[in-house]
C-alpha cells in the first residue's frame, strides 16, 4: 500500500488524496484560509505551506536509497508547497509547522502579510470569536507588527444584496465567496474586482447579490468581510449557545444549528451532513429563526362570547374534556400535521385510539415549482413522510373540507388552513375547534381553544425528510417548565453557566408558557381517567420503534450517532416527491 | 575570451527593407518560403516531428525572459486526440524597459505570423492566438492587417497552401494589465476571465486554453523560426553565445545617445552595446548602473560590467539575468532610491492580488520606499525591506512576487550606501 510520512510518522493511504485534507482527517492541523473541502483549491492564501519531499528510490531495485549514516535520502521540492492542492504520492515526506522551523516561519510571514492591511477591528467585528484569521493569528502569527505605514482603504458597509453586507477592508481575498457562487450555487453573481491590495469581491455593476443561497458566503468567509444584514451587531458568538437542530421550512431536513442567547434564537447556520445538505442551507431557512421568537402563543387561549381571551392550563383541560364528552366519538376529527414531529403526531394517534376516535388524517403542504434540485423542495413541511409512515390518511383539501363539514369537534395541529384557503372561518362556525399551535395565525384566531405547544427549538423530537431520513432536534431554548441547568441535554453557554437569576441578562420574559403536545395529551388523559404516559421524545420514539414497523430499530442514540437514519421508504405507501 | 563578431552581423528579424510589413514586399524577399517548404517539401520535412527536432537543435531559448528551449517546449504537447489544440503567442510585453516585440509588429509582422504558423503546424494546433498589450493599439491593427492579408493569400485558414493543414489566427488585445503577460494568466485573459495566474500543474501543454493542450511562446521566439527552417539549426547555433545562441532584439533605453531596438547576436559585450551600438552615454556622463533585461532583473553596478556579455551565463556571474534583453542604462546622476521606488510602485500597481505575499508585500515595499525617498526612513527600514523580500520570494503561484522582490533586494544590497544616506540618522551612537 502507498505510504506517506508526515512529521516523521508513517501513514498508509489508498486512492487520491490532497495533503491538507489528509492531515485534517488525521485530526492534525495545518492552518489555511482559502481551502474549502467542498470547493476547488486555488492555493491563493499561501497559508497552508508545508515542506514536501520524496524518499529517493533506486529505480532498478525499488529499494530506498540510503545516505552515509544509513538514513533514507530525501529529495525536497525546491520551494515550500501549499498542502491544499498537493497530490499525495507514494513515499512522500511532509514536514508541517510542528517539526519544521522553515514552514512555521513561512506561515508566520503569510499571516504578517494578511494582517498588515486588515483593519484589526476585532472588538467590533461580528466574526470575532469564530474567526479563522483571529484564531490562526493567535496560534501561528507574529507577535506585534512591523507595519508602520498607512493601511489600504477599501469600501465599507457595502450592501451586496438584500441579506449580505461587505466590509472590503477586512477581506483577505480568499475567493471562497466567489467560488461558492461559481461552483455551488452556480449563480456566478460575485467576482473579485480591482488589483493587488485593492482587491475585493462584488457583484457586477447594477446587480444585486440575491442568490437564494447567498448567506452561505457569510459562513465560509474566513474573516468578517461578509456579514449577514440580519444578524450584524446582534450578539457576540461566545455569548450564544449552539444547539443542533433540523430545518422546519421545507422537506429537505437540512441540518442546522440554532444559536440562542437569553432564550431567543438569534441566528441559524447550517450543520455539516454529507447525506443531506453538505455544508449549505438556503437563505429562507435562516430567516425562519423569527418563528421561534416572535408572534408566539403563550398560555392557552379560549373563546368566550366570540372573543379570544387568555385562559389557564386547568381551564383548558377542563374545557376540552367537557367538549369531548358532548360529541359522539365518531364526530371527532383529529388532523395530524406534517409540520409537527413524529412524536407529536404519534401522541395524537394514541389519544384517538384510546378514546375510540377515528385515526388522525393529514394534508400535505406543497408549493409546486419550489424545488430547485438543491436544497429547496416543493414540500413546505418537515415531516410529511412521518405522517405517512404513521399510517395517517392523506386527504386532499376538498376531501378534508367535506370531512370538516360533517365533524362535530375538530382538533388541528399547527396547520394554518385558513391562510392556505383550505378552510374558511365560516366552515368552523358551530363546531368546537381546538388547535395545538406555537404561533398566532388566522386559524388560531378562529379557534375556540388554542393550546400553545413547543416548537422544534423547545423540544427534542424527530422528523422524516423527503428522502425518508429520520433526524431529530434538541432543546435549544427554555420554556416556563424546563431549566437549562437541570436538563442534561441542553447546551449551556457562558451566560447560563456563570449568570445567576439576578444578573440582568437572564430574562424570564423570553420563556414561552407552552407544553410539548404529548405532555398536554398525557395530562389530559390523566384527568379523563384513562392515563397514558408520554413523557419525552426519547421514550416516545422507543415506543414507536417497538410498535410501528416502519420505525423499527430507530432510537435517539442511533440517530445521534449517525446524524439521522435512512428509513426503508418502500414502506411509505405514497412516496413524497422531493 | 572569445568575443562575438557583432559588427558584421546582418539582421534577419528586422532587416533594413522598406515596407516589409506589406505582404507583397515580404513575399518578394523570401517570405513564407519557410512555411511553404515545411508544408510541401515532404523530403526535407517528412513529418511534424522533423520540424520540432530542427527547432530543438537550434536551441532557440525563449525570448520572453525564462529562456526555455522552444523546440523542447513544443515536444511536450501530448499526441493529438482530434480535438482543438492551441498555440498562444505572448506579445503582452509590459515589463518596464522591454519594447522589442513592437519592433517586430511594426516592421516585420509577417515574419512573426509565418513563425507562428510553422509552430502551429509542428504542434498540430488548430488555432493561434496572439495576445498583444492593449496600449499597442497601432500595432494590434498592424498585426491584424498582416493576418487578414495572409488569410486573403491562403496562408491562414482552411487547407493552407493547398495542404490538409488548417489553422485560424486570432488577435486578442490586452487591457493594460502586466500580469496578463504571465503565461497562464494570459490564457485566462484570452478566455475572457480575470487575469489570475493558474496553479501548475496541470501545465498548459496538458490543460491550457479552454482546458485543451496549449503551447505558449513569446512573439520574438516564434519570429526566429522561419530563419531556422530556411538556414538550418547549425546556422542559428553558430551565431552569438554558445549556450544562448541566435540573434536577439536588444531594447536599449535610458541615458544613452541612441536608444532603440537593435538586432544583434546574443553575447555582445554589454559595454559595446552601450558605447558603440547605442552611441555612448548621453552628455558624456559616466555609467552608473544597468538593468540588463527588464525591470525585474537585478540591477548591476557599472564597475561590475567590464567584460560581461549579454548571455545568461555571463550575466549570472554578476548576479543578474538576461530576461528580455530590455536594457535600462543609468548614468551617474540617477537617484537609485527614486529608481527603486518607481519600480516598486509599478509592481504594487500590477500585482493581481491573488496570492497573499505578493498582494500585500508589494504594497508594503512601495510604502517603505516612499518613506525612505521622502527622507522619513530609518536604517532599520532597509533591513525590513530585505526581510519582506525574503518573505515574498518563491512563495506565490507565479513569479510576479519574485520580480517585485529581486530589484528591491539587489538594489539595496548593491547601492546600500545611497539608501543609508537618505535615511534619518540613528539616534543611537555607534560604538
Amino acid at each position: 500500500m502507498p505510504e506517506i510520512f508526515i512529521d516523521g510518522q508513517r501513514y498508509e493511504f489508498e486512492g487520491e488524496h490532497r495533503v491538507l485534507q489528509f492531515i485534517q482527517d488525521l485530526g492534525k492541523e495545518v492552518p489555511f484560509f482559502c481551502y474549502h473541502p467542498a470547493m476547488s483549491a486555488p492555493a491563493n492564501c499561501r497559508q497552508c505551506f508545508v515542506k514536501a519531499g520524496q524518499y529517493v528510490k533506486d529505480r532498478e531495485t525499488g529499494e530506498y536509497e540510503l545516505d552515509e549514516e544509513g538514513n533514507r535520502t530525501i529529495r525536497w521540492f525546491p520551494k515550500l508547497q501549499t498542502s491544499c492542492n498537493l497530490q499525495m504520492v507514494d513515499g512522500m515526506v511532509i514536514h508541517t509547522q510542528e517539526t519544521d522551523e522553515q514552514v512555521a516561519r513561512a506561515q508566520k510571514d503569510t499571516l504578517e502579510f494578511l494582517l498588515i492591511n486588515h483593519p484589526l477591528d476585532c472588538p467590533i467585528c461580528d466574526q470575532a470569536g469564530e474567526c479563522p484569521l483571529q484564531i490562526q493569528t493567535y496560534k501561528y502569527g507574529p507577535e506585534g507588527s512591523r507595519f508602520e505605514v498607512k493601511k489600504v482603504h477599501r469600501p465599507k458597509r457595502v450592501r451586496l444584496g438584500p441579506r449580505v453586507i461587505l466590509d472590503a477592508e477586512r477581506c483577505i481575498n480568499c475567493t471562497r465567496c466567489v467560488r461558492f457562487t461559481d461552483e455551488i450555487s452556480k449563480s456566478h453573481q460575485l467576482t473579485i474586482v480591482q488589483r493587488g491590495d485593492n482587491n475585493f469581491p462584488i457583484t457586477a455593476p447594477g446587480r444585486e447579490f440575491d442568490d437564494p443561497y447567498s448567506l452561505n458566503t457569510v459562513d465560509i468567509c474566513p474573516v468578517g468581510a461578509l456579514t449577514a444584514a440580519d444578524f450584524r451587531f446582534k450578539a457576540r458568538v461566545w455569548e450564544m449557545n449552539q444547539t443542533p437542530s433540523i430545518d422546519m421550512t421545507n422537506g429537505k431536513g437540512t441540518n442546522i444549528d440554532l444559536w440562542t442567547r437569553d432564550n431567543i434564537v438569534l441566528r441559524i447556520t447550517p450543520r455539516y451532513n454529507k447525506e443531506v445538505n453538505d455544508h449549505w442551507m438556503p437563505d429562507e431557512a435562516r430567516t425562519a429563526y423569527t418563528l421561534f421568537n416572535e408572534n408566539r402563543i403563550s398560555r392557552p387561549l379560549q373563546k368566550l362570547d366570540g372573543e379570544q381571551v387568555l385562559s389557564s392550563w386547568n381551564n383548558a383541560y377542563a374545557t376540552l374534556m367537557e367538549q369531548l364528552e358532548e360529541v359522539k366519538p365518531a364526530e371527532v376529527l383529529l388532523v395530524g400535521s406534517p409540520h409537527a414531529s413524529v412524536e407529536e403526531n404519534y401522541a395524537l394517534a394514541k389519544f384517538a385510539n384510546l378514546n375510540g376516535y377515528r385515526k388522525p388524517v393529514f394534508l400535505r403542504n406543497e408549493e409546486k415549482g419550489k424545488a430547485d434540485g438543491f436544497l429547496l423542495t416543493d414540500d413546505l413541511a418537515p415531516n410529511t413522510n412521518g405522517c405517512i409512515l404513521l399510517g395517517f390518511d392523506e386527504l386532499t383539501p376538498a376531501e378534508f373540507s367535506a370531512e370538516a363539514e360533517k365533524a362535530g369537534l375538530i382538533i388541528l395541529v399547527h396547520d394554518d388552513f385558513i391562510s392556505r384557503e383550505v378552510l374558511t372561518a365560516g366552515q368552523l362556525d358551530g363546531k368546537y375547534t381546538v388547535i395545538f399551535a406555537s404561533n398566532h395565525t388566522k386559524t388560531t384566531k378562529a379557534a375556540d381553544l388554542v393550546i400553545p405547544v413547543t416548537t422544534a427549538a423547545e423540544h427534542a423530537a424527530s422528523y422524516v425528510n423527503v428522502e425518508g431520513r429520520i433526524q431529530r432536534t434538541f432543546r435549544a431554548k427554555e420554556t416556563k417548565y424546563n431549566k437549562r441547568r437541570l436538563d442534561m441535554e441542553m447546551s449551556e453557554g457562558r451566560l447560563d453557566r456563570y449568570g445567576t437569576n439576578f444578573d440582568n441578562w437572564v430574562n424570564e420574559d423570553n420563556k414561552i408558557d407552552c407544553l410539548p403536545l404529548w405532555t398536554f395529551i398525557s395530562n389530559l388523559t390523566g384527568y379523563m381517567g384513562t392515563e397514558i404516559t408520554l413523557e419525552d421524545g426519547r421514550l416516545i420514539m422507543s415506543e414507536i420503534a417497538s410498535t410501528i414497523d416502519a420505525f423499527n430499530g430507530v432510537s435517539y442514540a442511533k440517530m445521534d450517532e449517525n446524524s439521522g437514519i435512512q428509513l426503508d421508504t418502500e414502506k411509505v405507501s405514497k412516496k413524497v416527491e422531493s | 575570451m572569445s568575443t562575438v563578431d557583432w559588427k558584421n552581423y546582418t539582421p534577419v528579424l528586422i532587416p533594413d527593407i522598406k515596407n516589409l510589413d506589406q505582404i507583397d514586399v515580404y513575399r518578394d524577399n523570401g517570405g513564407y518560403q519557410a512555411l511553404k517548404t515545411v508544408l510541401t517539401d515532404s523530403e526535407k520535412w517528412p513529418d511534424r516531428k522533423s520540424v520540432i527536432e530542427e527547432v530543438k537543435a537550434a536551441n532557440i531559448r525563449g525570448r520572453g525572459g525564462a529562456g526555455f528551449n522552444a523546440g523542447l517546449k513544443w515536444s511536450f504537447m501530448p499526441p493529438s486526440d482530434g480535438g482543438p489544440r492551441y498555440l498562444a503567442c505572448n506579445g503582452d510585453e509590459s515589463e518596464p524597459g522591454t519594447f522589442k516585440d513592437r519592433a517586430l509588429f511594426e516592421y516585420n509582422p509577417h515574419l512573426f505570423v509565418e513563425g507562428a504558423l510553422i509552430g502551429a503546424y509542428a504542434i498540430e494546433a488548430t488555432a493561434i492566438y496572439v495576445y498583444i498589450r492593449g496600449e499597442y493599439k497601432y500595432f494590434i491593427d498592424k498585426v491584424q492587417k498582416a493576418i487578414d492579408d495572409a488569410y486573403a493569400n491562403g496562408l491562414i485558414g482552411k487547407n493552407i497552401l493547398g495542404t490538409d493543414f488548417s489553422c485560424d489566427f486570432y488577435v486578442v488585445a490586452g487591457a493594460g494589465a502586466y500580469i496578463c503577460g504571465e503565461e497562464t494568466s494570459m490564457l485566462e485573459s484570452i478566455e475572457g476571465k480575470r487575469g489570475y495566474p493558474r496553479v501548475k500543474p496541470p501545465f498548459p501543454a496538458q490543460k491550457g486554453l479552454w482546458g485543451r493542450p496549449t503551447t505558449i511562446n513569446n512573439v520574438e521566439t516564434l519570429a526566429h523560426v522561419p530563419a531556422v527552417i530556411n538556414k538550418g539549426a547549425d546556422w542559428f547555433t553558430s551565431i552569438g553565445a554558445k549556450n544562448h545562441p541566435g540573434p536577439i532584439l536588444y531594447g536599449i533605453s535610458g541615458h544613452v545617445n541612441n536608444p532603440g531596438v537593435y538586432e544583434l547576436p546574443t553575447g555582445v559585450p554589454v559595454l559595446d552595446l552601450i558605447h558603440e551600438v547605442a552611441g555612448g552615454m548621453r552628455n558624456g556622463k559616466k555609467l552608473k548602473a544597468l538593468i540588463p533585461g527588464g525591470s525585474s532583473t537585478p540591477v548591476v553596478r557599472a564597475d561590475q560590467l567590464e567584460g560581461i556579455t549579454m548571455d545568461s551565463e555571463s550575466l549570472r556571474s554578476v548576479g543578474t539575468m538576461l530576461g528580455t534583453a530590455g536594457m535600462v542604462v543609468m548614468d551617474e546622476d540617477t537617484d537609485m532610491v527614486e529608481m527603486l521606488w518607481r519600480i516598486s510602485k509599478f509592481y504594487h500597481h500590477e500585482s493581481c492580488g491573488q496570492c497573499t505575499p505578493c498582494r500585500d508585500g508589494t504594497g508594503w515595499l512601495q510604502k517603505i520606499l516612499k518613506k525612505i525617498k521622502d527622507g522619513e526612513g530609518e536604517i532599520k527600514d532597509l533591513d525590513l525591506l530585505l526581510d519582506i523580500t525574503t518573505q515574498m520570494e518563491g512563495r506565490t503561484i507565479c513569479a510576479l512576487a519574485d520580480a517585485a522582490a529581486w530589484p528591491v533586494r539587489h538594489t539595496i544590497t548593491r547601492f546600500r550606501d545611497e539608501f543609508e544616506a537618505r535615511c534619518k540618522k540613528s539616534v543611537f551612537a555607534v560604538a
